[in-house]
């Protein structure tokens, strides 16, 4: 008997009930280790899962939950000792009758970006156990009680990685109908099913009268079959106990034969009487599967965007002709793409591009570390964009959610490159109506490429919802009749393949003045013709106004709701170059000196207040004369108490502004006349780093380039740093006690590779004496101090 | 299991004070700036928590919970004495706050720092709470102050141990990392000792403060003043 043969049956299949709750009552002592009971208590495992079996169990979880590497750690037992014995216990209880699964819990830490573990670390747990329980002839593998997406994206992975086995996949929702991380149904049903997942589910948290909302969201994302395994009931608040007895628990799940769940058992709080009075309850019940649509759609974690209207992908993630985004790329400034994603995302962006493509520098690790700093602060889905296949593979691995892979075109050599990581990481999929020969002239020939994109993606087991066409804009000043044939290609790929479609827009209007008027009309004219994904610049609010627009004409924005929102009350721009004009007349701006904004710390100011000064005053007279001295005056009135952290800290915000607006005026001439690069790093071990954040504002406010090498940083990678950007300063941060060593262990490191680094440290628990002590060359108090100690290194 | 409890306000003096500003020196943008924040933490915060009673062994080298994890040192042994009983609890404001002052840190980091102290006085609020209910629960008790590894000489390492006690990951979602730091970040485990006998009156003074380890005051030698 297979897993497969028993999800093609009509019948509802049987699984079994708590491991947990079993145990305690066969005398499992507050703090023993309910993994080890394999080997401590092999009876009462094998009486447990007998007594499933007799209830009517039809797949036995083996009691391998936490069986992994880091909870086993305190136990002095291995991986490799307690699977197999958990295994073999569960085979030989259910003696043909059963089927066997390697039950995956978490790991027990949490991944980042809200915990520190890295996502390959959890893969590598997870393959351990799977290749265990393969070997011991584990049926199947039961991944659940998960919380975080990006954790059962691991273990699936794992499983897909070191077996053949098939697997099911179920996480734990609170009421609200997320996970404790914020993870919806959707997202992972969309996730875990492009991922192979054969079964997704729900499980734990929650009794089974709270199953339907959650099972209604699973059936609307996912084909697969499904299913549940709840509480006996909620939590009861007066004792440890839970609150619904064996007979409604059974009554309540016979219920969710009607919404089409296959796999029925029980979590915390049931025993094999719930198990026996739910298979009497299921009897004679067959699970009428009514089949389902799962519409195109792309996501995050918490957020799913269907493609099934409009969807902006922002543009601005691309270091093509941006050159400060090309420095921010050789120094490795993440915050500044992040800056960007959020920019976008605040302009009505649904979609971010990234793209990372600079022939000096890794493109994969920067890809891969922009690809997670923007999941750590945004919810938008991603469309991961590179020419390269191993770059895209090292996207797709840490991207959690369902991404969109930009592109494919019609090369044979392309696709069997890009379309197996496609398959395997669960994406879509933008498919350029190009290939060898070029872009075709005809829209015909372009039909022809789109098709073949298709039909190939097809045969790799690519749903056709997730292929999407570009028909490619090309320069309308360069060629002239080709915007039409785009516009008509569009169209026929929408209407006779019935494909969503993508376009790059901007391009269209290289070369002509007045481009955004270029770009709003033939944004709208796409969209007419079937666009559902223009890649845009949201920031530009024409592009903007033309989407809300087409929304509101087409009757999709309901009572033009969003539409109000947006310009409701605001006076539009009917003229394109009104915008800068209308901003320099607002009121407020003009009145207070520059260095009054920035002694205020009134960051909205500043900006607009630089702006006009710059229209009189020399850039660099303004940073000399007026940014540094004001910035000088608050960090001395810091100094002697007249002013506290927080004005500080809004004062280098404001100055921060007004630095902005200067350097997308004067970044040529910024050459040559840059200072020293300063590395930055809360140590190993550590994840509080926003101390260390102030320190970055305040270094950049004085001019100093700053490489930020983020939170819970390895020794080695600060040493490569300070080589690799020859920074005369190294700042090191630690917050907690526990991780002074490591901070101690990184300038040991310094030291012995010999660099011409000075050292210094800063954080809550540190002080100058200890500073001393492990070595560093200075101690900063305060973010003020650490501007002093790099005026003094470097000038 | 833990019946739920909900934050409504902040005290803006406590988060000044994190802030590193003296509550009477703040003017009124930086206490709007607070209270604004204060709010939009409000409402993202999702508080959890999750209990265990244990019953307490005072051993040589430390108290000992009935579950047999050994709490090592002698400040928290001394802070316990008297007490046969003690509650273990956590409590977390959720993965949301961290992902908000993360979102906040890119774009306005003096905003961030309200929002990270508006989220340290939230999490002290909520675990004044859960004491309360907690103390509820033991009529005709007294009650030490709540006791947190990192305090003293009760290290952070038995985070991990404490949290499985309570079987916080499943339960509450609460995690440490391997460096024994608490994930989601603006989060605590304490223990609550329970006495049947009066205790002597204990100041909490900075021991139990989460602003202890980075107090401006401590560094320049002074105290805040609560």
């Amino acid at each position: 008997m297979e897993l497969d043969t028993l999800l093609k049956n009509s019948s509802p299949i049987l699984l079994d009930g708590g491991m947990g709750t079993m145990l305690q009552a066969k005398g499992l002592k507050l703090g023993e280790y309910p993994e080890l009971a394999a080997l401590e208590h092999p009876d009462w495992v094998l009486e447990i899962h007998r007594s499933y079996v007799e209830a009517g169990s039809q797949i036995l979880c083996a009691n391998t939950f936490g069986a992994n590497r880091e909870k086993l750690r305190r136990t002095g037992k291995t991986v490799e000792e307690v699977i197999p014995a958990s295994i073999t216990l569960a085979k030989e209880a259910s003696a043909g009758r059963a089927l066997v699964a390697l039950d995956m819990g978490p790991i027990g830490q949490l991944l980042e970006p809200t915990g520190s573990l890295d996502f390959e670390t959890a893969v590598d747990i997870f393959a351990q156990e799977v290749r265990a329980a393969a070997k011991a002839g584990a049926d199947l593998v039961m991944i659940e009680t998960m919380t975080d997406l990006q954790e059962c994206r691991a273990a699936l992975l794992a499983v897909k990685e070191n077996s053949d086995l098939p697997v099911m996949v179920s996480l734990t929702y609170e009421e609200r109908g997320r996970t404790f991380l914020g993870h919806s149904p959707a997202a992972a049903a969309l996730t875990l099913e492009g991922m192979g997942a054969d079964v997704i589910g729900v499980n734990c948290s929650l009794g089974p009268k709270e199953m339907p909302p959650l099972v209604e969201e699973l059936r609307r994302w996912t084909t697969l079959p499904i299913s549940i395994k709840p509480n006996a009931g909620l939590p009861d608040p007066g004792g440890a106990g839970y609150d619904i007895t064996p007979e409604e628990f059974a009554a309540a799940m016979a219920e969710l034969t009607d919404l089409g769940v296959k796999l029925y058992g029980g979590c915390c709080g049931t025993t094999p009487e719930y198990i026996a009075l739910l298979k009497k309850a299921l009897e004679g019940r067959t699970i009428l599967e009514q089949p389902r649509h799962v519409p195109a759609a792309v996501c995050s974690p918490n957020t799913v965007v269907a493609i099934d209207r409009v969807r902006v992908i922002g543009e601005r993630i691309n270091p093509t002709g941006k050159k400060l985004m090309k420095e921010a790329l050789r120094r490795g400034d993440v915050d500044f793409m992040l800056g960007q994603g959020l920019e976008q995302m605040e302009a009505g962006a649904d979609i971010l591009d990234v793209n990372v493509g600079l022939p000096e520098i890794d493109e994969g690790e920067m890809m891969v570390r922009v690809v997670k700093a923007l999941q750590g602060v945004t919810d938008a889905p991603l469309q991961l964009d590179s020419t390269r296949p191993q770059v895209l593979e090292k996207a797709l691995r840490v991207y959690c959610g369902k991404a969109i892979v930009n592109s494919v075109n019609g090369d044979q050599e392309t696709m069997e490159a890009i379309f197996p990581l496609v398959k395997k990481y669960g994406a879509a999929v933008v498919g350029l109506t190009l290939d060898k020969k070029g872009i075709p002239k005809t829209t015909q020939a372009r039909m022809d490429i789109a098709r073949r994109i298709l039909d190939t993606a097809l045969s790799y087991g690519i749903r056709r919802e997730d292929v999407y066409i570009d028909c490619l804009t090309l320069t309308v000043s360069a060629e002239q009749e080709g915007a039409a044939q785009t516009l008509e290609a569009l169209r026929r790929v929408h209407s006779e393949l019935g494909l969503k479609t993508v376009l790059g827009v901007s391009n269209i209007s290289f070369g002509l003045p007045a481009r955004p008027l270029i770009n709003q009309n033939f944004l709208t004219m796409a969209m007419t013709c079937g666009l559902d994904l223009p890649i845009i610049n949201p920031n530009m609010g024409e592009m903007m106004a033309a989407v809300r627009s087409y929304h509101l004409l087409m009757n999709i924005d309901k009572e033009a709701r969003e539409f109000i929102a947006a310009y409701g009350g605001a006076t539009i721009s009917t003229s394109i170059t009104a915008g800068a004009g209308q901003q320099a007349a607002a009121p407020g701006a003009g009145e207070r000196s520059l260095s009054q904004i920035v002694e205020a710390g009134l960051r909205g100011e500043a900006g607009e207040c630089t702006r006009k000064l710059l229209e009189t005053t020399d850039p660099m007279a303004i940073v000399d004369d007026i940014l540094i001295p004001a910035l000088d005056k608050v960090g001395a009135d810091f100094e002697t108490g007249k002013v506290f952290l927080p004005q500080l800290i809004q004062s280098a915000g404001a100055a921060q502004a007004a630095f902005e607006v200067i350097r997308q005026t004067m970044p040529a001439q910024a050459e040559g006349t840059e200072k020293a690069p300063i590395v930055l790093a809360t140590v190993k071990g550590d994840i509080h780093d926003i101390g260390k954040n102030i320190v970055k504002v305040l270094l950049e406010n004085y001019g100093y380039p700053v490489i930020d090498l983020g939170k819970d940083v390895d020794p080695e990678e600060v040493v490569r740093a300070a080589e690799k950007y020859q920074a005369p300063l190294v700042g090191l941060s630690a917050l907690m006690t526990t991780t002074l060593h490591s901070m101690e262990q990184t300038i040991a490191l310094l030291r012995k590779a010999n660099l011409n680094c000075k050292v210094v440290v800063g954080g809550a628990v540190l002080t100058a004496e200890y500073a001393k002590q492990i070595g560093a060359d200075f101690y900063a108090k305060d973010a003020k101090q650490s501007v002093d100690v790099a005026r003094q290194v470097i000038g | 299991m833990a019946v739920p409890v909900t934050i409504s306000h902040v005290d803006a003096g406590e988060v000044l004070r994190y802030m590193g500003c003296p509550p009477e020196k703040a003017g009124g943008e930086l206490r709007a700036l607070v209270e604004d924040c204060a709010k939009e933490l409000l409402s993202v915060v999702r508080p959890r928590w999750s209990w265990r009673e244990v019953a307490l062994t005072h051993e040589a080298e430390g108290v000992r919970l009935e579950s047999g994890l050994l709490l090592p040192g002698t400040d928290l042994k001394s802070h316990l004495a008297g007490c046969r009983r003690a509650v273990v609890f956590c409590a977390t404001l959720g993965a949301e706050t961290d992902a908000l002052i993360r979102r906040c840190e890119q774009r306005d980091m003096g905003r961030a720092l309200a929002l990270d102290c508006c989220a340290s006085a939230a999490v002290e609020e909520l675990c004044d709470q859960i004491e309360l209910e907690l103390q509820g629960k033991f009529p005709g008790c007294f009650f030490p102050y709540r006791y947190s590894p990192g305090y003293g000489d009760l290290p952070l390492q038995v985070q991990g141990e404490l949290l499985e006690l309570l079987d916080a990951p499943r339960r509450v979602g609460l995690c440490a990392t391997e460096s024994c730091l608490l994930t989601p970040r603006k989060s605590v485990t304490a223990i609550l000792g329970v006495s049947e006998n009066k205790l002597e009156p204990m100041h909490r003074s900075c021991l139990g403060c989460p602003a202890r380890e980075g107090c401006q005051y401590r560094k320049a030698g002074g105290h805040c003043g609560t």
